[in-house]
């Protein structure tokens, strides 16, 4: 596993736009990282930067210090788990699990036991001599991940590896993939563009935005403090005040007193929580959230009320989604 | 430019030398000696060769006129209904593709010659013999038996065409009103236009430029006949050198005015989400319908072949309906002929060296097109597909013209003395097209991730051109070989100009003579044929097993 530096790369395919614009990246040994955006900020490309796979226009990269930018992506040790799994059609579960291990020449008897090793991890040893297209998109998704882990990379790259699975399949594999980072300490950067996700997994998370990391830090850090309004927008609602932005589980509803007045227009139960949609005059709409469900009447005015430290930066109208 | 980069070059480069070279310098051989404009002048002042114009322009749209109207309603049967024993009817349809149309002929005047089975059969009803074969009809024999032999290639592109179309489409149109004909006319036609350009202009060309049919029926004023007869005296007149231009001229404009046609085709297709056909399931007697006339038109079209079997097993066949005997003595005829197993020793050379050259360079021209994409490998690309727009008589006269002008051509490439190389080169260059189609597909469905991920983990690009690329598309390369292969065996227009010397003929040369000799020719000719159509036949079935359906992809644009 290797410390992994990134300084300031810059990549433009079409020589006017910049897709990553000067990103600076550090992350250490042992670290999962994510990195988070919307679609075309950048972040795809700065994992296929990594891999040797697309070529940057400048900036370096370094695996412990060492410079990797002139390497080949066979060289690079930079093991990726494809969005599509990429699996080989033509090879059983067990080859393609140890293509990466046969490429550096190992013992027949240490490839078996190492493949073997990483199936048990991704709990898919039964199925090593299986056809990879008779298996299910979770099963392809476990194997994709024991063939990075085989070759034990000095940086894991993943791109998206759960967005084509079904929401309970993607919660299971979430723990499984954590697990495994954390038990193996491996150096990854894990890319999507699913908050939850990131919040839910990370060590550390970036929010990438047109080219540029705009904040990186623990989950806690980018979601309670985001440095600007994409970063708290894209992390979560925000409702605009007044005197700044606030999430919504943050405000707190009573018949009694509060900061605001506003009348109830919706409401929207989810189960495990409830919305509550006011009209605040002058302000505009704002949403509630909250864990209980209590009874409450349409077109009644409440008080609305919140800590002011609980204020962050609030989303441009470019910013939303 | 890193090595490996640097060494995809130099390969584009030696493609791109390898298609000047056999390609585009045999073109332009032709067209400097044939355009000459008073040799141009003489051909549109002499009646001969106008008539010989006409007549193949004539049996070009008659054919693809047949060919069209046949495709489009097995096509729309294919679509619309589901039937018993469809997709074996299906398969079926495609058997006269692998019957020369230039054996088939022998067949069909077994059928409709004077001595032929209909008179029989007439005669059995105690009614007049009819000439069929003679005054025009010699010309409609020539259309319906290019049409039967054509119609599987416009058929494929039909049925591909329909396929893509997004039934949404349709019943969006029938959710609207329109009626089950106005829905065709003004949503399926309109949609399917790619499939209609794409199938009926090779038609157009391939009938266009065909050398093998009017020869076996003595039609001698076609432009292609034409060109064939004045090869003997080419050196005193060299009209057939601008006869050949003249052809060049009007394939590539047809080719031309499709692929512009092609181009402003939108595109109804929509990946995702096509669940229902749309096809209807057809209940009581009416289920057997479609696979009747599926039957039919394949026997049809296998009928030639049919005569062409009983004529070979047989040495009484003449003014019955059927043989009045049994016998394998045209097959010891033709084994015992001097012409026959030479033949098929060099068509075996020639072929399986033609598939080896077209395979390599096909291989070659796909992958930078599709896969790495290099700059100049549009031009490869295009450079590949140019055959299909050239008739092969120009082919086989570019590669004569070479012979006699330059003297490095000479060398390798005497079509007196040593015609191996000169013949196989030939054959592969026009084979070239399908290698291309056939890999391209396979590389344009094989996701380039599966590449990426091999250098990912640790595969040289070299490595993974070889354990990841390559086994992924090895079918489709099987397959166009395979094509090249059997259409090298089959090659007309070129066998018969560039094979000089009897122990250099190939099979379809050795053919022609055997059919030429009076006597027991014919009967040893069709035993030949016979062998011939079998051989072919098994190794495309081959074929079609290793692809399934992806075989039409081969006879694509």
């Amino acid at each position: 596993m290797a410390e992994v530096s990134i300084e300031k790369l810059t990549k433009s395919y079409d020589g006017t736009t910049k897709v990553l614009d000067g990103v600076d990246l550090h992350i250490n040994q042992g670290e999962l990282v994510f990195m988070l955006g919307p679609s075309g900020c950048g972040k795809s490309t700065l994992l296929r930067i990594l891999a040797g796979l697309v070529n940057a226009d400048s900036g370096t990269i370094s695996f412990d210090g060492k410079n990797i930018m002139s390497l080949p992506p066979e060289k690079r040790r930079a093991a990726m788990v494809f969005q599509n799994y990429a699996l080989w059609p033509h090879l059983t579960v067990f080859e393609n699990v140890a293509f990466g291990l046969r490429m550096e020449k190992h013992s027949k008897n240490e490839i078996r036991t190492r493949v073997m090793e990483s199936l048990e991890q991704v709990r898919m040893e039964r199925f090593a001599q299986g056809a990879v297209t008779r298996l299910s998109g979770g099963q392809q998704q476990r194997v994709a991940l024991a063939r990075a882990l085989a070759v034990d990379p000095a940086l894991l790259l993943l791109d998206e590896p759960l967005s084509n699975l079904d929401a309970n399949l993607r919660d299971t594999m979430r723990r499984e993939i954590k697990r495994i980072c954390t038990e193996r300490k491996l150096t990854a950067l894990y890319v999507t563009h699913d908050r939850r996700e990131a919040l839910s997994m990370a060590d550390r998370a970036g929010v990438m935005h047109k080219g540029k990391i705009s904040q990186i830090g623990t989950p806690d850090e980018i979601y309670n403090h985001p440095a600007d309004g994409f970063t708290a927008r894209f992390l979560g609602d925000v409702n605009r005040l007044k005197d700044g932005g606030i999430r919504p589980e943050r405000i707190k509803i009573s018949e009694s007193g509060g900061k605001l007045r506003a009348t109830l227009l919706e409401r929207a139960f989810f189960g495990d929580s409830c919305e509550w949609l006011f009209e605040v005059p002058g302000t505009g709409k704002v949403l509630v959230r909250e864990l209980a469900a209590p009874q409450r009447e349409l077109g009644k005015e409440y008080f609305l009320d919140y800590e002011p430290e609980f204020l962050i930066p609030v989303p441009e109208s470019g910013d939303e989604e | 430019m890193n090595t490996h980069l640097f060494f995809r070059y130099l390969l584009l480069a030696a493609v791109l030398l390898f298609l000047g070279v056999f390609l585009l310098l045999p073109i332009g051989t032709v067209v400097g000696v044939g355009c000459d404009w008073q040799l141009i002048a003489e051909i549109f002042r002499n009646r001969i060769y106008l008539e010989g114009l006409w007549n193949s322009f004539a049996i070009a749209v008659c054919t693809t006129g047949i060919v069209f109207i046949l495709s489009l309603i097995l096509a729309l049967l294919y679509d619309r209904c589901d039937f018993p024993g469809k997709n074996l009817s299906s398969t079926a349809l495609l058997i006269p593709m692998v019957l020369p149309p230039f054996v088939g002929a022998l067949g069909f005047k077994q059928i409709l010659g004077y001595h032929g089975v209909i008179n029989a059969l007439l005669g059995h009803l105690g009614l007049a013999p009819i000439d069929f074969l003679g005054g025009s009809g010699q010309f409609w024999a020539i259309c319906v038996i290019e049409a039967l032999h054509l119609f599987p290639i416009c058929y494929l592109n039909l049925v591909t065409a329909l396929g893509n179309i997004d039934p949404a489409m349709n019943e969006a149109a029938a959710n609207l009103g329109a009626s089950p004909w106005q829905r065709f006319l003004r949503i399926r036609l309109p949609l399917m236009r790619s499939g209609i350009l794409a199938g009926c202009s090779i038609t157009l060309i391939w009938s266009f430029t065909e050398l093998g049919t009017p020869l076996m029926f003595g039609f001698t004023r076609t432009t292609a006949v034409q060109i064939f007869n004045g090869l003997t005296e080419l050196e005193s007149n060299p009209i057939p050198y601008a006869l050949v231009v003249i052809m060049l001229v009007v394939s590539a404009a047809l080719y031309l005015t499709a692929k512009l046609a092609l181009r402003s085709t939108p595109a109804a297709t929509s990946g995702k989400g096509m669940v229902n056909s749309g096809a209807q399931k057809l209940s009581g007697w009416k289920k057997f319908l479609p696979g009747g006339v599926f039957g039919l038109v394949t026997l049809l079209a296998g009928l030639p072949h049919l005569a062409l079997i009983f004529c070979a097993f047989s040495t009484r066949y003449s003014g019955t309906v059927f043989p009045e005997n049994f016998t394998l003595e045209n097959f010891d005829l033709a084994l015992s002929n001097v012409l026959v197993l030479p033949s098929i020793a060099n068509s075996l050379k020639y072929s399986f060296l033609a598939m080896l050259i077209a395979c390599f360079t096909g291989l070659l021209v796909s992958l930078a097109a599709v896969r790495w994409r290099l700059k100049g490998s549009g031009i490869a690309d295009l450079l590949a597909m140019l055959p299909l727009a050239v008739p092969g008589v120009v082919f086989a006269f570019g590669f004569l013209g070479m012979a006699v002008k330059f003297t490095w051509a000479s060398t390798i490439f005497d079509p007196v003395n040593n015609p191996v190389w000169l013949l196989s080169i030939a054959y592969a260059v026009r084979r070239i097209p399908y290698v291309v189609r056939a890999v391209s597909s396979g590389l344009e469905q094989t996701p380039e991730e599966l590449e990426n991920a091999a250098r990912n983990f640790g595969a040289s690009s070299f490595k993974t051109l070889c354990r990841i690329t390559l086994p992924l598309v090895t079918a489709n390369l099987i397959v166009g070989g395979l094509f090249a292969f059997s259409f090298s065996m089959l090659e007309v227009s070129d066998s018969l100009i560039l094979a000089q010397k009897q122990e250099f003929f190939p099979i379809t040369r050795a053919l022609f003579e055997l059919s030429q000799i009076l006597g027991f020719g014919t009967g040893a000719a069709c035993a030949f044929g016979v062998w011939a159509m079998f051989f072919l036949g098994g190794t495309l079935c081959a074929g079609a097993l290793l692809l399934g359906k992806k075989i039409g992809a081969v006879f694509k644009f």
